[in-house]
């Protein structure tokens, strides 16, 4: 494969409902608020765009086809919509393809999930049912023993993902110290209940075009790694490595180390940043997560869109930040990744 | 977007339980037989795409395992989900990521392995608030559909069982084929249990466990991997609302279906759908769906759909063969079966259908229907 040479994508609109731990409101609900604040954002209105990816997964919804229940208010109706049953980055990048394809001019791009929902960890029925699912691995058990291999070479680890889960809790708003997440209950040991970033309901939205747009879309990668921890080395995200190279290729990057005012990880849990900066190979001195990342609410399947909606936010913020790249992931101990870059035009 | 093509397909046999593999297995069988078939090893596959409802197994993110099986460890990988689409959109979605040119070989493979769960159960996961007490899973929405389209004098019953028969019978050319019911009558169809008025049991398609997979090239790579590829000339989506209130008469309208085809038509310069194409895969869940699609997709006027296979226009030997494969009447892994859409109408174009192949296959139609009224449009061309 060589490496292509893609035109960069504008990002004309972003726009979120939540992340709120218990939000009361129907799914469609949730959605419209997050496309019409995007809609709103690119100063577009739904005959505006060409076509729809959205993003959700049925059994956290407990609806088949769960983009049923949002057809009507991401005006899907009679339209073309594309429904990625994964991580919302995925979406993105998708969209990304049938802007590159020049298939449409203006994309949107929609992710949502409402957790609360649900009675308890539906992970486990996304697990090898002949294999691990039976031991009861669970992506939180997997997250765990991930966490343990880390702690074998590192026995400080611990102490600092506590200092870190706790710097990024106050970073978004709940201010909490090291001894707190320390204290905190064991859910997969050694990660405890206060190291975990709080699942939350919500809904992501971006406008993303063939036009102009003062942030732009300028790579994109993804990767799938063998889906048992027992088939892979639990110490790095080798996916994220793949992901990042084919991102890199296309954005023409050749150091990253250098290359990002800030980056936005999706990591649900602190030790999961320390393998992401190794993978990706972003320098020691990048600010990572600087309004504290996931720790804000992580809404499943929204995690890596949101990621993308913060980084766009900062570019504008702060165009001299330059390029900011924007995580996702998904699966057990990270077996899914997906990242794109975001440029200041 | 730049030219692109299928270049190579490849299907499991479809049966009512394949407890001889794994889905990840299944899926493994339609990927080496696509792979064959494009004379290609996994190593050339730079990316995939899997198509599946997950809630049919009972399971979530089924590609996080299945992954594995459809040779995508250590590739960039997604899952479409798009009901009954979900095949036809996973085969587009592959379409335009190779059209952005990230990509230059992509798989797509769709699966379905309903022995492994409870399809109707899965069906029935609709809107807790409004439809699921009312009208979930495919018989009861297709029964009042079919009710009204019978009742507009669109179509009679011996009508709808010639297409059951010329469905079965097709199959039994078709290797892959689920039902193999090569001495179908219409007596038979006749009597067969009604199910849900009008709808009677041999109206409906089966449940199928079973996999088809296409590999999807750049212009730059699709004649080292077949001499004669299918060229995507066109493609469509169009979904629509959900409540089948707001849907009234919705086989008689099939507005998706009528747009949808409209517009790859425009895109692939087609005027007369009988006269240019010259064979559909349509996405026929039922034998009165086949009769009013022939109506959206303009290959009669309204209310003649019937006459037209009653004159054998749309048989094997017809002025346009539908459904040579036996279709989804015949074989339906939901998550696969808007592939072999795909797959059919590309193995016709590469003139290598065996027994069902038709005679000349320059332009072919492939279409997906899912959900509520959804529909996918794709026609494969012999040129780029």
């Amino acid at each position: 494969m060589s490496t292509p040479d893609l035109a960069p994508l504008g990002v004309a609109g972003v726009g979120r409902s939540g992340p709120r731990i218990s939000d009361p409101r129907s799914i469609p609900e949730i959605v419209l608020e997050a496309v019409e604040s995007a809609l709103a954002d690119a100063t577009c209105g739904y005959d505006d765009v060409d076509a729809v990816v959205t993003a959700s997964v049925d059994l956290f919804d407990g609806l088949t086809a769960s983009n049923i229940a949002v057809t009507e208010v991401v005006g899907a109706v009679m339209r073309p919509e594309t429904r990625i049953a994964g991580d919302g980055l995925l979406a993105a990048i998708h969209a990304a393809c049938q802007l590159w394809a020049g298939a449409y001019e203006t994309v949107l791009v929609v992710a949502h999930s409402k957790p609360s929902m649900a009675p308890a960890d539906l992970t486990p029925w996304a697990m090898d049912p002949i294999h691990l699912q039976p031991l009861g691995a669970s992506f939180t058990a997997c997250a765990g023993l991930q966490a343990r291999v880390l702690t074998l070479d590192d026995p400080d680890a611990e102490g600092r993902w506590a200092e870190r889960a706790a710097r990024l809790s106050t970073l978004a708003g709940r201010p909490t110290s090291p001894a707190e997440v320390s204290a905190s209950s064991v859910v997969a040991s050694p990660l405890r209940e206060r190291m975990r970033a709080p699942l939350a309901d919500g809904a992501y939205a971006a406008v993303l075009s063939r036009g102009e747009a003062s942030v732009l879309l300028r790579g994109a990668g993804h990767d799938l790694c063998a889906h048992s921890p027992g088939d892979r080395d639990l110490r790095h995200w080798d996916g994220l490595t793949r992901a990042a190279g084919r991102a890199y290729a296309v954005a023409g990057i050749d150091d990253p180390a250098d290359a990002f005012g800030c980056v936005e990880p999706a990591c649900l849990y602190p030790h999961e940043e320390d393998l992401f900066t190794a993978a990706t190979g972003t320098g020691p001195d990048t600010p990572v997560s600087p309004t504290g990342g996931l720790f804000g609410g992580a809404v499943p399947v929204g995690a890596g869109l949101s990621r993308l909606v913060e980084a766009t936010r900062a570019l504008r913020a702060e165009p001299s930040l330059r390029r900011v790249l924007a995580h996702g992931t998904w699966g057990p101990a990270g077996q899914g990744q997906a990242l794109t870059i975001l440029e200041a035009a | 977007m730049r030219s692109v093509a299928v270049v190579g397909t490849g299907q499991t046999k479809h049966a009512r339980r394949r407890d001889d593999v794994s889905q990840a297995e299944l899926v493994r069988e339609a990927a080496d037989a696509a792979l064959a078939d494009a004379d290609m090893c996994a190593e050339d596959i730079e990316a995939v795409l899997i198509g599946n409802m997950e809630l049919f197994e009972g399971r979530g993110l089924p590609e996080l395992w299945v992954g594995g099986g459809a040779y995508g460890t250590g590739k960039p990988v997604m899952k479409v989900a798009t009901g009954g689409t979900s095949g036809t959109s996973t085969a587009i979605a592959a379409f335009h990521q190779v059209g952005s040119g990230l990509f230059d070989r992509v798989l797509a493979v769709g699966f379905e392995k309903h022995s492994e769960g409870h399809t109707q159960t899965g069906m029935a996961l609709t809107d807790p608030f409004w439809d699921r007490a009312v009208a979930s899973g495919a018989l009861g929405n297709f029964a009042l559909s079919v009710s009204q389209y019978v009742a507009a004098g669109h179509a009679t019953e011996d009508q709808a069982a010639l297409v059951a028969v010329k469905a079965r019978r097709n199959a039994a050319r078709n290797p892959h084929a689920h039902l193999q019911m090569p001495d179908l009558t219409v007596d038979e169809v006749l009597a067969s249990k009604m199910l849900a008025h009008p709808l009677r049991m041999l109206d409906m398609c089966p449940q199928s466990d079973g996999a088809a997979a296409i590999i999807v090239a750049s212009d730059a790579v699709a004649r080292e991997h077949n001499p004669r590829p299918a060229w995507v000339k066109a493609t469509a989506t169009r979904h629509d609302q959900c409540y089948i209130g707001d849907l009234d008469r919705r086989l008689l309208s099939m507005r998706t279906l009528r747009d949808a085809s409209a517009h790859a038509y425009t895109q692939a310069g087609i005027t007369d759908p009988v006269r240019d194409l010259d064979v559909a895969e349509i996405y026929e869940p039922c034998t009165y769906a086949e009769l009013a699609w022939y109506e959206a997709l303009g290959f009669c006027e309204a209310g003649e759909a019937g006459r037209l296979v009653e004159k054998g226009v749309t048989s094997m030997t017809g002025a346009l063969p539908v459904n040579p494969s036996g279709g989804v009447l015949s074989t339906n892994p939901v998550g696969a079966s808007g592939v072999i859409r795909v797959a059919e109408a590309a193995c016709q174009i590469h003139g290598r259908a065996g027994q069902r192949q038709v005679e000349r296959a320059d332009l072919a139609l492939a279409t997906g229907y899912g959900v509520y009224a959804w529909a996918d449009v794709v026609v494969l061309g012999s040129e780029p």
